[in-house]
């Protein structure tokens, strides 16, 4: 309790963070700054070895607590700096969701898999009952409850990692790449999930994702890294304005933001460019109707 | 080049049949997708082509060769696999020792093989590694590497497991643009993916397998033009397809990429607009 008044200011700061591997001179991490508040939803993306997920490792305090390496700068965790603070004690803040959902699922039954982090946390049975019926609840994912693990579908197994991290009740959610073995539908299904936490709960959600596509379409500030860098902190609007950013890097700018850049530059687009298949259309409608098109 | 007919194949101890009774045929030289939701049964197909899974009913023949009378190796001279991991793949010290692995197999003389490890380095552009650890390398050259060792067993038939994920876009543009480069010069394409606007951008034909069947194999444009059967199975069309889905009106010819939107969209408004200013 004496942890949690010590602790103010923003969901997440970090400061002038640096970090290398042992026995490797490249900054992995290059002088990173940013602050998050909370209930963002951030999307980080960038090419691979850009750092992201070292970046996330920073902030769920594995680095500096687990992995060895050349750390200065500092972060800050709800006002907590991770470098004093137990992963444990970050566990209650932190939760985290990774790419493979094989290699983080341990139980054979869903209930079992939810109970799992609670049981090590040493909350008392009754109450880890009701948090496992609460998690699956708010993921909708409660007819799942006794279902074998190993029968789920991929978006299935990563709605069940996410029920599992949102059980220890964080007040922020890492999530790497949560979505790269998924389907399109099963992409879509773990970010309506995140949508919910982030609005309805206000969780603060982080994601890395290579699909710029989705991110545009859910987060509301993006981080794009290369190098150990932040080279762009905007909104995902200001990110599509300025295409070749994202070609910069090597990414691919959505596709209808594409379009609407393209047609935008001949008068042909009026208005904010589209993050979504649904705004474009919008956006072509009334453009059409405008000029008798 | 592959032929499909009838299979159905069920894993050991489990009653479920995975894939129920499939069949198509791939001809020479065809640059083929093969999608589908988590759990369709892509994998499983894709091993058949090796044989490192045999048909429980029906058939499978690569090059002429029926999948449960040949061994694995011999089919790997007419098959090539890129799988999703390299590391999963790479083994040998040297990225010379892991190109030339395949080939020694096939019993070449040290001459060929020296001579298909360059050729193969050179395709993938890896001639000045030759001689280092691939460990040692980025993940994207781990990957030529993989891809470079597939090569130097000059297969007719190359077949890639998911090859872009855990690449970024550039990368995985990279792996395309080499495959696109094998296709031209006759190699058999079937590749797996999820991502449907790399489809769009490759693949001539595109196999939609659901519940371990074919429920779709057509053209890439005419695929993507079934959204509500695509919807069957977990999937739905690259952007701009949905995008030109939503005038039926307008009738769009069928625009799978931004580029032959926007020569549609720019044909549309600027002959309007020069009809009213007339």
């Amino acid at each position: 309790m004496t942890a949690e008044a010590d602790c103010a200011g923003p969901a997440i700061s970090v400061e002038k963070l640096t970090f290398c591997y042992p026995g490797s001179e490249l900054k992995a991490l290059d002088e990173l700054s940013f602050q998050v508040s909370a209930g963002e939803f951030v999307g980080i993306t960038g090419p691979t070895g850009a750092g992201k997920s070292s970046l996330l490792l920073c902030l769920n305090g594995i680095i500096p607590h687990f992995q060895d390496g050349k750390f200065h700068g500092a972060v800050k965790i709800d006002g907590c700096d991770t470098f004093d603070t137990s992963c444990a004690e970050l566990a209650r803040k932190v939760g985290s969701v990774f790419q493979d959902p094989e290699a983080q699922i341990v139980a054979p039954v869903v209930e079992e898999e939810i109970a799992f982090g609670l049981e090590n946390l040493a909350i008392p049975p009754r109450e880890i009952d009701q948090r496992i019926a609460e998690s699956l609840e708010l993921i909708g994912i409660s007819s799942l409850r006794h279902r074998s693990t190993t029968q789920l579908s991929g978006g299935q197994k990563q709605r069940v990692a996410i029920a599992a991290a949102i059980a220890l009740k964080p007040k922020i959610l890492l999530l790497d790449e949560p979505t790269s073995e998924l389907d399109p539908i099963g992409t879509m299904e773990v970010f309506e999930v995140l949508r919910r936490l982030n609005r309805e709960h206000h969780l603060t959600v982080i994601v890395v994702e290579q699909k710029v596509n989705i991110l545009v379409e859910y987060a509301g500030r993006l981080l794009i890294m290369k190098n150990g860098r932040i080279v762009c902190d905007a909104p995902p609007r200001e990110v599509l304005e300025r295409p070749e950013l994202l070609t910069s890097v090597g990414l691919r700018p959505p596709p209808v933001g594409d379009l609407a850049f393209k047609l935008k530059q001949r008068g042909l687009y009026p208005g904010a460019l589209p993050l979504t298949v649904g705004d474009a259309y919008q956006g072509l409608s009334e453009c059409w109707a405008d000029k008798g098109i | 080049m592959i032929k499909v007919v009838d299979l159905h194949f069920k894993y050991g101890g489990v009653d479920l049949e995975v894939l129920r009774g499939l069949g198509f045929s791939i001809e020479k030289g065809e640059f083929v997708a093969l999608i589908g939701q988590n759990g369709a049964g892509k994998t499983t197909l894709l091993k058949q082509f090796n044989a490192l899974l045999t048909p429980t009913g029906g058939s499978v023949e690569i090059a002429g060769l029926d999948t449960r009378k040949s061994s694995t190796g011999e089919l790997a001279r007419k098959v090539g696999f890129l799988f999703q991991n390299p590391d999963h793949q790479i083994f040998m010290p040297t990225v010379a020792r892991e190109i030339g692995f395949g080939p020694k197999n096939l019993q070449l003389s040290k001459a060929q093989i020296d001579a298909r490890v360059e050729e193969a380095a050179e395709a993938v552009g890896l001639t000045a590694y030759l001689g280092q650890n691939p460990l040692l390398l980025s993940k994207g050259q781990r990957q030529r590497v993989a891809f470079a060792s597939v090569l130097s067993m000059k297969p007719e038939i190359l077949v890639l497991d998911e090859p872009t994920t855990g690449q970024d876009y550039q990368e995985g543009i990279e792996i395309m643009e080499m495959v696109r480069k094998l296709n031209e010069l006759g190699h058999t394409i079937v590749f797996v993916t999820h991502d449907m606007e790399l489809v769009a951008a490759y693949a001539r034909r595109v196999i939609v397998l659901s519940r371990g069947r074919v429920l779709l194999d057509d053209s890439c444009r005419n695929v993507f033009y079934r959204p509500e059967i695509l919807k069957q199975t977990n999937l739905f069309p690259p952007q701009i397809a949905r995008l030109a889905q939503m005038f039926p009106e307008r009738h769009f010819e069928r625009p799978l990429t931004v580029e032959e939107i926007y020569r549609e969209i720019v044909n549309l408004s600027e002959n309007k607009l020069n009809v009213c200013c007339r």
